[in-house]
């Protein structure tokens, strides 16, 4: 399998539009006639809208339209049905200028439309809503003390073994682990732009992570046909995670661009960023870990709460790396999510895992050091060889080369095990490590590959890309598969007038997407091998018939491979049939892997120097091994995992959303009050990957890697300041304050 | 934000006069802090008077100082020789500020003027007697992480978040102000003001004048530092800020200025501390017997408690890493 | 006078005006603006702007309110400049005027008056990339590409400035530009590569 896939890095595809500023992002496209849209939004929490005065907004000059729940048109999709009557709030939803609710502070209440930016957001600000409130609650201990937690299938207890078992392990720890709210902050803030050509056909061009999933919200909430309703994508400036909903802001511009008809931006504003388009939900995690006195574990018990909407009901799988990480007879873990009166959460980059891994990991190294026993040393006696969650086997596990690579780079065995035994100067020394696991897996997805007479390739299908290089590596897999320059090969994406492709995002677009394009070239060598079968350049005094088993295909020909000198170009077999394309089309089916568990894996190690004195804390050093399986492209698969280890400094450094609980309202919604990384932050970050391909998931042998970077990372620094200072902080972020 | 009118005056007096005939105007010079202001609807000013054109931008050396110009660009003054070699604590306080595009652009007027970014005085909704007086104070019992510890009142607790001023007041800078009136000279620590209860004027600067410029006497300080404690490596606002000026010499403390950023609604100086610490020996004991003098009067707000204890600590290390 | 203001001098609306009060009034009607209900007249609401962009002279009328970044942007079609806060706080925006980094956020317009300005698509010369633009592909300096123009302006700058001597040196001078991606090393590669290979070129 992994002869087929040579590894060459070729740079990114898209590298050039990039780096000249021609690469169009959502808010970026112009049309003759261009309106604004700004949202105005509310300031309680929760309550009625008594009444609300646009007078002052639609008298200001250039305003066009003001529209807000008194005025919005009946949609189609506003209307709900006797079933959807019935159902508890966090089951409902919430749909922009559907009612006058105020279901959390900053809510959209109208938008205007103005002529320039600066007339709508100025008209905006005139807005003026009259509110009964009501009393709120954004506070997630005071919901946990007073609240009652969301019921239904998602929170059932999972007990494998005996409950609770940890308890009477000889050697255990208790702990709890918390992390605040954090937020995807892409720096592309989402915008869009809406194109109406009359009342029942639109084209968008919209930050979205899933084409189809866009489209048939659209169709849904506005009664369209689907070939009526044209999202477009060329570009995504970050999402991970923010850009899978068809957000209020979205369907705001619609309904906007339908009324006024003509062509609509709007862009949202870094404040709404925080509330608008979802965040990581605040969690407080209790584990529980026992184990033998040789470090065998006998009881894992992981208690999670977390939080979210009151009219939506998010659930991730935060208990779930708990179940199948380690080896462990007794397992059992709860779940626990309370509605609060904030905007909805969403998945963010490794949703669930990474928040789970915090506490996970960090208890693992608790108990490592309650053992006497070299946290990795711990690991690897409790290593799982299959799923005991699922009872099977894995697709394919390299998380022990993981271990071993990456001790090896960061030079564990050299570290006193001792806390606050090693120093630099001024600077205490740690080094912690951490592990994430990732499910992988492959959806459904269509590619076409069309060859041209001119010898190049266009590839077609209907992803996004947000940044991981979808389009680099679909090109460096069509090149390696079908022997052409990567020079040659064109892919198209971002339209749903292509064939429909897979989301972006959830780590399963290369394994999806790699599928279909993978058979398509596939597919393509066998017919362009069955078109020249009979031609008489290959024929020898034994070979009368060639197949496509008798052929190389390298640099844009075919060749026999007992004899390189006979060979023919695809271009020229593409002529000479007098064809004007070679089309194939082909899908990815999906694999439900009935019998195998797939999961991706890192290993992270992390060096960290504490200042004795400040608390002021640096990451010196990081290493993240993975095992992604088959690596496509190393250069944007390195890439990545380096951005998830950034986002992991972030996380376990600076990042917190914070509410003022007294006004439901945010308090730090802004790039100087909300850190995240800067450049000056991040040490080198070294990569190591397995590479070896998963023989069962997918043919090209992905898995994947743009969660698992961040999982276990953020366990990985608190590990190492533990090591550094001898405090366990059990609180992220680990701010200095926390250390003096 | 809203519409408003554009004037680009080419003198100080024109600047002047074109502000007394428009009270709800404005100066704008870097225009970093205050259109960022604008744009949140935190200050409407109808009038703009551009000041970039005046001349005010140049350093200047006299025999008992060195002056610069209000309109002078933070980033060239910290890269200045007569600045680098006379106060290398102003560079250094420089460097630690905001990033090179804002140092760029932020005038050393503009710097002073700055307004406090505490988050109710940015959030229209909410209540802040700095921006609204009588609406009381968000932070005082609300989100107060960076808040102060000196000096505050019940009225307002929000820090001043410049480096430049840190350092300056530790220099003993002069503000140059020229108004209606005429010219008139401010000494750099008594430019800012504490909240008490009119927390809406963050200085003693007049309506109407305009800062023409700093004067920063020669010193003989010959063991400087600048220390920085914020929630990420660059690019932040000060937790704490220590700027540090000595005066050593055979291993005893002729003069020291020590000021301090972060804690209080205007620079802070350490007046017990550097009492304390002139003709002492340099000796880690003094410097905390001087850090823990410094801390007369601190009070804190919840989130900022844990000031109280990396004060302490960072005036200590400041001074350690000044003598270093 | 410093040498902006002389520049001014061909503007008509500069003529009527110095002699006077030496205050350089935008136009007369401009005056009663702020006065007056905004609504009143469109004609009072824009003023005269000349500037350079990527070589290219504009002379537009812009409402005061107008920063650069939205006038490049919105107005001039500019949009590889990019808008990723709009407070100052990520760096997405910056572009150089006179040669010098700054974040156009925060800048209105008119206060560009006679300057020159150059975005992401004045760095490179035809189908040649700027070296930084080639350095940023090569060291894969970016992954989404948004904030990627705002670093590519700052790297140039960072070496211009005399601030690239060490990896150290340049993380510190690059930090004024977030990249949520988290492609910084590699945006410190492409840096260090070009202040290797020598570049005066901005």
């Amino acid at each position: 399998m992994d002869k087929i896939i040579e590894q060459t890095d070729i740079d990114r595809v898209d590298g050039i539009q990039k780096v000249t500023g021609t690469a169009k992002y959502s808010a970026e496209y112009d049309f003759p006639g261009m309106v604004y849209g700004v949202l105005a939004t509310s300031n309680i929490t929760k309550g009625i809208i008594n009444a609300i005065d646009t007078k002052a907004a639609e008298n200001a000059p250039g305003v066009l339209a003001v529209i807000t729940h008194l005025n919005c048109p009946e949609l189609p999709g506003y209307k709900s049905t006797p079933e959807q009557d019935k159902l508890v709030p966090t089951k409902k939803g919430y749909k922009v200028f559907a009612d006058n609710i105020i279901r959390f502070n900053g809510q959209p209440i109208a938008i205007v439309v103005a002529d320039t930016f600066e007339r709508a957001t100025h008209a905006a600000s005139l807005i003026k809503a009259n509110y009964t409130k009501e009393k709120h609650n954004t506070d997630f201990d005071e919901a946990i003390k007073s609240g009652t937690p969301l019921e239904g299938n998602n929170f059932k207890e999972y007990v494998r073994g005996e409950a609770n078992a940890w308890i009477n392990a000889p050697v255990k720890i208790e702990a709890e682990y918390t992390m605040p709210i954090e937020v995807h902050l892409p720096m592309e803030i989402h915008g869009i732009t809406v194109v109406w050509d009359g009342e029942d056909k639109v084209t968008l061009y919209e930050k979205t992570q899933s084409l189809s999933g866009t489209q048939r919200n659209i169709v849904r909430t506005f009664g369209l046909k689907e070939e009526n309703v044209r999202i477009i994508t060329q570009f995504i400036g970050g999402a991970f995670g923010s850009a899978f909903n068809t957000w209020p802001h979205s369907m705001a511009a619609l309904i906007a661009g339908r009324k006024v008809g003509k062509p609509i931006k709007l862009m949202l504003t870094r404040n709404q960023m925080f509330n608008l388009v979802g965040y990581r939900p605040e969690a407080k995690q209790k584990l529980g870990l026992g184990a033998s006195a040789d470090g065998k574990l006998m009881g894992i018990t992981h208690e999670a709460i977390a939080m979210t909407a009151s009219y939506n009901e998010f659930t991730e799988g935060i208990v779930n790396g708990s179940r199948s990480l380690y080896e462990c007879p007794n397992v059992n873990t709860t779940y626990k999510v309370f509605p609060l009166d904030l905007s909805q959460p969403t998945w963010m980059r490794g949703p669930g895992e990474t928040t789970g891994a915090f506490a996970l990991e960090s208890a693992m190294d608790e108990l490592a050091y309650a053992l006497k026993m070299d946290p990795i040393e711990f690991r690897l006696k409790n290593y799982a060889e299959t799923d005991l969650e699922r009872k099977k086997p894995y697709s394919s596990k390299y998380l022990k080369e993981c271990y071993e690579l990456g001790a090896e780079k960061i030079n564990w065995k050299e570290r006193n095990p001792e806390p606050r035994s090693m120093k630099e100067g001024d600077w205490l020394i740690g080094y912690g490590t951490g592990s994430g696991i990732f499910s992988a897996w492959r959806g459904a997805a269509k590619a076409v590959a069309k060859l041209l007479p001119d010898g190049t390739m266009i590839l077609q299908s209907g992803v996004t890309d947000m940044g991981p290089g979808t389009a680099t590596a679909m090109t460096n897999l069509a090149a390696e598969t079908m022997g052409l320059s990567h020079t040659k090969i064109s892919f198209e994406m971002g339209d749903t007038n292509l064939p429909p492709g897979p989301m972006q995002g959830g780590s399963g677009t290369t394994s999806t997407l790699g599928t279909a394009v993978f058979a398509a070239c596939e597919n393509m060598k066998k017919k362009l091998a069955a078109m020249i079968k009979d031609n008489a350049v290959f024929h020898t005094e034994i070979v009368h018939e060639v197949k496509v088993e008798d052929l190389v295909f390298e640099n844009g020909y075919m060749m026999l491979k007992t004899d390189k000198t006979k060979k023919i170009s695809y271009a020229e077999v593409i002529k000479s049939a007098g064809l004007s394309e070679l089309e194939i089309s082909e899908d990815s089916k999906g694999n439900p892997m009935l019998n195998h568990s797939a999961f991706s894996y890192a290993v992270h190690f992390v060096k960290v120097k504490v200042h004795s004195k400040t608390g002021v804390i640096k990451i010196d050093r990081a290493v993240s091994a993975v095992d992604a399986g088959k690596i496509i492209n190393n250069k944007t698969a390195e890439s990545q995992i380096i951005g998830a280890v950034v986002g992991g400094i972030g996380m376990s450094l600076m990042e917190e959303g914070v509410i003022d609980h007294r006004y439901g309202r945010w308090v730090n919604n802004n790039f100087a009050d909300y850190h995240v990384a800067v450049n000056a932050d991040v040490p080198n970050i070294e990569v190591l990957f397995v590479d070896k391909p998963d023989p069962v998931l997918n043919p090209i042998g992905a898995k994947g890697m743009g969660e698992v970077g961040i999982v276990g990372f953020a366990a990985a620094v608190t590990n190492a300041i533990f090591h550094a200072t001898g405090k366990r902080i059990r609180e992220i972020p680990v701010t200095a304050d926390k250390l003096i | 934000m809203i519409n408003f009118e554009y004037i680009r005056a080419s003198s100080v007096k024109a600047a002047v006069d074109a502000l007394a005939k428009n009270p709800t105007g404005g100066f704008i010079a870097g225009g970093t802090n205050l259109i960022d202001l604008m744009k949140r609807g935190v200050t409407v000013p109808t009038r703009l008077i551009d000041i970039n054109n005046l001349p005010l931008k140049e350093i200047e050396e006299s025999k008992t100082g060195i002056s610069i110009g209000a309109l002078a660009i933070n980033s060239e003054v910290a890269e200045n020789e007569l600045i680098k070699n006379n106060f290398p604590l102003l560079s250094m306080a420089f460097a630690a500020g905001a990033s090179p595009q804002l140092r760029n652009m932020a005038t050393v007027g503009g710097n002073m003027m700055q307004r406090t970014r505490c988050t109710y005085f940015y959030d229209t909704t909410m209540p802040c007697n700095k921006r609204q007086p009588g609406t009381g104070c968000g932070a005082l019992n609300g989100y107060n992480r960076m808040h102060a510890i000196f000096g505050t009142s019940e009225k307002c607790i929000a820090v001043h978040p410049s480096d430049m001023c840190v350092a300056l007041a530790a220099l003993n800078a002069t503000v140059e102000v020229s108004g209606i009136k005429g010219e008139r000279k401010i000494l750099f620590t008594d430019f800012h003001r504490l909240p008490g209860e009119t927390p809406d004027k963050d200085n003693t600067l007049q309506k109407g004048e305009i800062i023409t410029g700093v004067t920063i006497p020669f010193n003989s300080f010959n063991k400087n530092y600048y220390l920085k404690i914020r929630d990420r490596a660059s690019y932040a606002f000060a937790l704490i800020s220590v700027a540090v000026a000595l005066e050593i010499k055979d291993g005893i403390i002729k003069k020291a200025s020590l000021a301090m950023g972060g804690v209080a609604h205007k620079p802070w100086r350490l007046t017990d501390a550097e009492k304390y610490l002139i003709g002492r020996p340099v000796d880690p004991g003094h410097f905390q017997k001087a850090a823990y003098l410094a801390m007369k009067g601190a009070k804190g707000y919840g989130q900022n408690n844990f000031k109280l204890k990396m004060v302490p600590i960072a005036i200590n290390e400041a001074l350690t890493k000044a003598i270093a | 006078m410093d040498k902006n203001l002389k520049k001014e001098g061909r503007r008509d609306f500069l003529k009527k005006s110095t002699a006077l009060a030496a205050l350089t009034i935008a136009t007369p009607a401009i005056i009663k603006a702020g006065e007056n209900d905004e609504r009143i007249a469109a004609l009072f609401e824009k003023i005269p702007l000349n500037l350079e962009v990527n070589g290219v002279v504009h002379s537009l009328s812009v409402e005061p309110r107008v920063t650069l970044l939205d006038l490049l942007r919105e107005q001039l079609h500019l949009t590889g400049t990019k808008k990723g806060c709009d407070y100052g706080q990520c760096g997405a925006c910056t572009v150089h005027v006179d040669g010098k980094r700054i974040n156009s956020c925060l800048t209105l317009a008119v206060m560009n008056e006679g300057k020159k300005i150059t975005t992401i698509e004045g760095l490179a010369d035809g189908d040649n990339l700027h070296p930084m633009q080639n350095a940023f592909i090569k060291q894969d300096g970016f992954q989404c590409g948004y904030c990627t123009p705002g670093q590519i302006m700052s790297g140039i700058a960072c070496i211009n400035e005399g601030h690239a001597n060490s990896r150290e040196e340049v993380q510190e001078y690059m930090s004024g530009n977030i990249c949520r991606c988290g492609a910084y090393p590699n945006i410190v590669d492409a840096v260090m590569q070009v202040k290797k290979e020598g570049s005066n070129h901005d």
